[in-house]
């Protein structure tokens, strides 16, 4: 079997790619959604949406008898800086 | 205040100009450090905390060196003999500075390799006042022997950053390169100064054209939507 590059992901790098996952799904989405655009295993996304919920960055909301997760504003906030930053460090080619 | 660029101009209002470019160029330097902070807070990356103290330990030297700078010529205008001592402390200030410079431009040489190391592992003229007395000011400018250090620093850092924008190829990345390439190219002018004293004004000039590349930069940085 191939060996794969897997490229390091910071805690903050995992928690934009979720955040910005949410974005890309209109600010609300279930799990599976999420799961596919931050490229995580269910296990790690729920570990995380449950530190990002800590966090006061997303909210649950049960719909049906399907959890789903929101961005909350802090969240929006969150992310929109995290985008800033990350031009402002690839200016000066720093990768975060 | 230093350098006779053109009759028309005189000394005191050239010097004006030279102080507020410095001062401007001091605040642009601090604005960037306080934005590499925040991204520092934000990600932890640590080449952003070199990035930090690189801006706001060369921020704060160029402001200091304007203040002192200023200050000297309002004594040498003031008095009609130029104080023995004023040498001795310009030189004292000129060396302060430069090793403010020496150190902001050695965080940014870390900044670079650091990133490195990153990605290998994943893959002068006074009218009106003696000629003598350019020089206790000047040597807040200009250290010969410091400015060849400071000027291979920042050319180190000013080739990174070119790397930087030939693989990423954004306006983002350009307008760090000529930043640093503009002040790259100030340090050359000022290397050059002892032949021709005002290419400190034209040195300042281009440091300045550095800063507002940098300030640029945040702009459109600041505008960008997630």
């Amino acid at each position: 079997m191939p060996s794969e590059h897997k490229e390091y992901r910071s805690k903050t790098r995992i928690y934009a790619d979720i955040l910005d996952s949410f974005l890309k799904h209109g600010g609300k989405s279930g799990p599976t959604h999420i799961l596919l655009g931050a490229n995580l295993s269910h296990d790690r996304l729920m570990k995380h949406l449950n530190q990002l919920i800590e966090l006061g960055l997303v909210s649950e909301e049960a719909d049906n008898n399907e959890k789903i997760f929101k961005l909350t504003d802090k969240g929006r906030a969150f992310i929109i800086e995290f985008v800033k930053v990350e031009k402002f460090a690839e200016a000066f080619g720093i990768t975060i | 205040m230093f350098v006779h660029v053109g009759g028309s101009v005189s000394p005191l209002l050239l010097g004006l100009i030279i102080f507020l470019m410095e001062m401007l160029s001091s605040f642009v330097s601090i604005l960037v450090g306080y934005y590499a902070l925040k991204g520092y807070k934000a990600s932890s990356a640590k080449e952003l905390l070199f990035l930090y103290l690189g801006f706001i330990i060369l921020g704060v030297g160029i402001f200091l060196r304007a203040i002192t700078a200023a200050y000297f010529v309002l004594i040498m205008r003031t008095a009609d003999v130029v104080p023995s001592s004023l040498a001795g402390l310009s030189n004292l200030a000129g060396l302060v500075f430069t090793l403010t410079q020496l150190v902001a431009y050695g965080l940014f040489m870390a900044t670079y390799v650091f990133q490195a190391k990153g990605l290998s592992q994943q893959s002068i003229e006074l009218g009106g006042i003696a000629a003598a007395a350019i020089f206790p000011v000047a040597r807040l400018f200009y250290i010969p022997t410091l400015e060849i250090l400071a000027t291979t620093m920042l050319g180190f850092v000013a080739v990174s950053s070119l790397l930087n924008w030939l693989q990423r190829r954004t306006l983002n990345s350009a307008l760090v390169f000529l930043g640093f390439g503009f002040m790259f190219f100030s340090h050359i002018l000022f290397l050059f100064m002892i032949f021709d004293e005002a290419l400190l004004f034209f040195g300042q000039i281009a440091q300045l054209v550095g800063f507002i590349c940098l300030l640029l930069m945040l702009a459109k940085v600041n505008k960008t939507h997630a």
